[in-house]
């Protein structure tokens, strides 16, 4: 588990000037080219397991 | 003078391993009983004294034999052996001391190590590429990161498998002023600054 919540971490993009648009991209990257980090990243947010299932699922659509 | 039962219960060892020693001469009794038993003399006893210690320290047969040898012009020296003995132990110990870092380690942190091996600079880099980030847009996700929170940050570069140095180089340039930062990408909505030590 990571010591910042998911919240925390989405704070943080935005503070890099990450647009929404580039984030569903980043999951989307991720969950092609790297899965199994994708799953172990979300896990490290500290995302109840469903949660995880249903974003890994939105970035493969 | 002691029966072989005797002096096996003195010192706690079995009868057969006083016969092993008469075997290959580390400790032959020099008498018999009329029936052919051996019996210890307590010159025998105080040599198995010296074994019993010398085996204590995990010396092997082979060595104490060498050192316990009546000639003196044939005996092994001691020290030297106790030294090349106290060398082992020392590799031995600081074998098991690795391994208990290691053990250590990895209880502390079993997703960053199972994270590791997934998940490299490379790829972050790769990805945060494919979504358009320059390395200015990193730089700042970093200070960023920093600010928030370092003990994060410090897990995230580490899950990486970064060495420490370049963990602590990153850190520290996410740590510098934004005053003096380069160019950071034109429209990036970014909050005001705020000093914090660490």
């Amino acid at each position: 588990m990571s010591p910042i919540t998911k919240d925390q971490f989405v704070s943080l993009l935005n503070a890099a000037g990450i647009t929404d648009d580039q984030k569903h991209r980043l999951h989307a990257a991720f969950e092609k080219q790297h899965p199994q980090g994708h799953q172990v990243f979300l896990e490290w947010l500290g995302l109840p397991a469903e949660t995880v299932r249903q974003i890994r699922e939105q970035s493969r659509s | 003078m002691k029966t072989i039962r005797q002096l096996a219960g003195q010192f706690g060892l079995s009868r057969t391993t006083l016969l092993y020693y008469d075997r290959r001469g580390l400790l032959r009794p020099d008498y018999r009983t009329s029936a052919g038993h051996r019996l210890y003399s307590p010159a025998d006893e105080t040599r198995l004294g010296r074994i019993c210690q010398l085996r204590g320290a995990g010396l092997p047969l082979r060595e104490i034999d060498a050192v316990l040898e009546p000639s003196r012009k044939l005996r092994a020296p001691l020290g030297a052996a106790l030294n090349r003995r106290l060398t082992e132990l020392n590799g031995e110990i600081a074998a098991l001391r690795r391994q208990q870092q290691v053990v250590v380690s990895l209880l502390k942190q079993p997703s960053a190590a199972r994270r590791t091996r997934i998940m490299t600079k490379e790829r972050w880099v790769s990805l945060l590429n494919a979504i358009g980030l320059t390395e200015a847009d990193r730089r700042l996700w970093h200070r960023e990161f920093e600010r928030l929170s370092p003990e994060a940050h410090q897990d995230f570069l580490e899950s990486l498998g970064l060495p420490a140095g370049e963990i602590r180089t990153i850190r520290h340039l996410s740590a510098a002023p934004a005053a003096g930062a380069p160019h950071e990408g034109p429209s990036s909505p970014r909050r005001k600054r705020t000093a914090r030590s660490r």
